[in-house]
């Protein structure tokens, strides 16, 4: 046997053995099993303890910084949350300029050797949950501040993207916002608000399903009524069929709790790949690209009760819509990308196993590493902040200023009642409070 | 033997470069050295702000007029809220501790503890009169009303473009006399910033 031959006659078992090993290298979201067990246990701080163990790569710090933000805020502990989102926030701006490296990197190795930065949703999501952790710490004007970096947020993107970009507008940032200026008394620029997050429901309901709130019919009727706005005020009757909202002057008389239910965990990014041996040449080509897995949940509603009152959440945001079709609108780039970086991976290899014309059987044992070193850094970029919900649900209750025991309840879509719980709430006149859960189901998909 | 030597002392060089890279630098700068890093609301502004108020408030007629409608020598201010209406997260604490030095400093001015502090005081002479000595006591009910109330607020116009950025704040603080609501004083400062980021990093 020469030894050209005992190359080419180890070249086959060594691929072999290479692809049953990929199976063992991580991607991101491999990492993360046990504190989305810990989640599903319904141990956030667990989860958090979990999660901080891991010792992220430079490049996944902004990934690292949402996900520890969340599970604090889960965990109950909103100004640690409220630091590290901050901190989001700043890393993020750090990382706008283009890194030529890491776009090289990216060529040549794989796309999560990028720094991560989020997608438009995720750093949306960043502000929408600042403003929450703020205003349920009660600092209105702190949560003023996010709502206009929001408004910067939104105006910079819709001058990056197309007109027909379903996610053109976050319908949630809007309507939150909305609420902050009419709790800090600026009706001009809450009625905006309102609107803006009116126009953001009609669009995108085809694309994320997610209808106009109950609760936003009211609040636009009501802002019109106030600012004077007659035949706005009419046109949103007809359409809604609502004859009868409770007026400013009257709200303004009472106290209102808003509650928010953060459902469910966003979808998590997994690998799909093709590795095949190329049969002409002998070398294994590797194609890999990230998919969404949508996370289902029961939770349906929940039902606020105190005396004689009652309110019920409308879904607000769905996450998983926005953020699959983000993905989608993406996964061209991305394929393509990654064509281009295995015919750059098999050039490599092809060039090494021909170097070197004296000694034939190095060079082909060198093209078989160079082709293995590329098959085995194609991973795709798997990394999504996950601890995201899976859609956001809300409920406005007004009611007269005094003590209530207010009782939670969370529905099923079957109307099985998933959990209660009794929070003791006190109200002044005038005075919005404001609260919200994370509902996890235990049933969560965990990869093994 | 002598390459393996020079090879050794170049290893040692380059060790010592790699430790001194590594160490934090401190640089101590002039307070009045403006230190652009972000492009945000940082000292200097905070600092420009102060200047602007300090001189604007003591040059102004409120004072005079004070002195001779009320015969009172000197008018008692209280610093109340200066609302950030920003798009940043802004501590307004900076500049309004600043005028209330440079007016407190400029003895025309008195001021009164604001409303948290005046608890903490309240406390301690609530204590004094349990356990301090009869002539160093101090009695309650003898606190000075405020003559004039200062407010203020941050506003921010804010205009991106791709990588460039054009940030306009504007500064107003209001001295209201609380005997009658008016106006006496209307401080102004406009910082218009263009912040250019860059296009490319390592």
């Amino acid at each position: 046997m020469s030894a050209d031959g005992a190359a080419a006659g180890l070249r086959w078992p060594c691929a072999a053995a290479c692809l049953a090993a990929l199976a063992g290298c991580a991607t991101f979201s491999d990492t993360i099993q046990s504190t989305e067990r810990s989640l599903a246990q319904q141990q956030p701080k667990a989860a958090l303890a979990a999660y901080e163990k891991l010792k992220p790569n430079p490049a996944d710090r902004v990934l690292y910084l949402m996900n520890t933000g969340m599970l604090e805020r889960m965990s109950g502990d909103y100004d640690a949350s409220t630091q590290t989102l901050e901190q989001t926030k700043r890393q993020i701006e750090d990382l706008r300029a283009l890194s030529l490296r890491e776009q090289a990197l990216s060529v040549t190795v794989n796309d999560a050797t990028k720094s991560f930065v989020g997608e438009d949703y995720e750093r949306v999501m960043v502000n929408n949950f600042l403003a929450l952790n703020y205003l349920e710490r009660g600092q209105l004007d702190a949560a003023r501040v996010e709502a206009l970096q929001v408004d910067i947020l939104l105006r910079e993107k819709q001058q990056r993207t197309a007109k027909n970009n379903p996610y053109a507008e976050d319908a949630f940032s809007r309507y939150l916002t909305g609420i902050i200026y009419e709790d800090e008394g600026e009706w001009s620029d809450a009625m905006i608000a309102y609107r803006k997050a009116y126009e953001a429901y009609n669009r995108q309901l085809k694309s994320f399903g997610v209808g106009m709130p109950e609760t936003l019919k009211h609040d636009l009727i009501r802002l019109a009524d106030r600012m004077g706005i007659a035949d706005e005020a009419k046109r949103y009757r007809e359409e809604f069929k609502i004859d009868q909202t409770l007026s400013e002057a009257d709200l303004l008389e009472r106290g209102e709790i808003i509650f928010i239910v953060n459902a469910g965990l966003a979808p998590v990014k997994r690998e799909r790949s093709v590795t095949a041996p190329n049969p002409a040449t002998g070398r294994i080509i590797r194609v890999a690209v990230p998919e969404y897995r949508p996370r289902a949940h029961a939770f349906a509603y929940a039902l606020l009760s105190a005396d004689a009152a009652s309110a019920k959440t409308s879904r607000v945001e769905n996450v998983e819509a926005i953020a699959m079709k983000t993905l989608d609108s993406e996964i061209a780039g991305i394929t393509a990308r990654a064509i281009a970086r295995a015919v750059a991976k098999d050039t490599l290899a092809a060039a090494a196993a021909s170097s070197g014309s004296n000694n034939s059987s190095g060079a082909a044992l060198l093209g078989l590493a160079v082709n293995l070193a590329g098959v085995f850094t194609e991973r795709a970029d798997t990394r999504s902040w996950f601890t995201l919900p899976g859609d956001i649900h809300l409920a406005r209750m007004p009611l007269p200023p005094g003590e209530y025991k207010l009782k939670i309840d969370l529905h099923g879509a079957d109307e099985r009642v998933l959990g209660s719980r009794e929070v003791k709430i006190s109200l002044r006149k005038g005075e919005k409070k404001y609260l919200s859960q994370h509902w996890i189901p235990t049933n969560l998909e965990v990869r093994p | 033997m002598s390459g393996y030597r020079w090879l050794r002392a170049g290893l040692v060089l380059v060790a010592l470069a790699a430790v001194s890279a590594c160490a934090t630098k401190v640089e101590r700068l002039d307070e009045s050295k403006a230190v652009d890093l972000s492009g945000g609301w940082n000292d200097t502004d905070s600092r420009l702000v102060s200047q602007e108020m300090i001189q604007d408030s003591l040059s102004r007629p409120w004072l005079q007029e004070f002195r001779g409608r009320s015969g009172q020598s000197r008018p008692a201010v209280i610093v109340g809220e200066v609302r950030n209406l920003s798009h940043e997260h802004i501590n307004t604490n900076t500049f309004t501790l600043d005028l209330e030095r440079a007016l407190i400093n400029s003895g025309k001015v008195d001021f009164v503890a604001t409303k948290d502090e005046r608890k903490g005081i309240r406390d301690e002479r609530k204590d004094q009169d349990l356990n301090a000595r009869q002539d160093t006591r101090n009695a309650m009910g003898k606190e000075l009303g405020a003559d004039f109330m200062l407010t203020g607020t941050i506003n921010t116009i804010v205009d991106p473009n791709g990588n460039e950025q054009l940030l306009f704040y504007q500064v107003n603080m209001t001295l209201i006399s609380l005997s009658d609501n008016r106006k006496v004083w209307v401080g102004q400062k406009d910082i218009r910033k263009l912040v250019t980021r860059s296009k490319m990093r390592f």
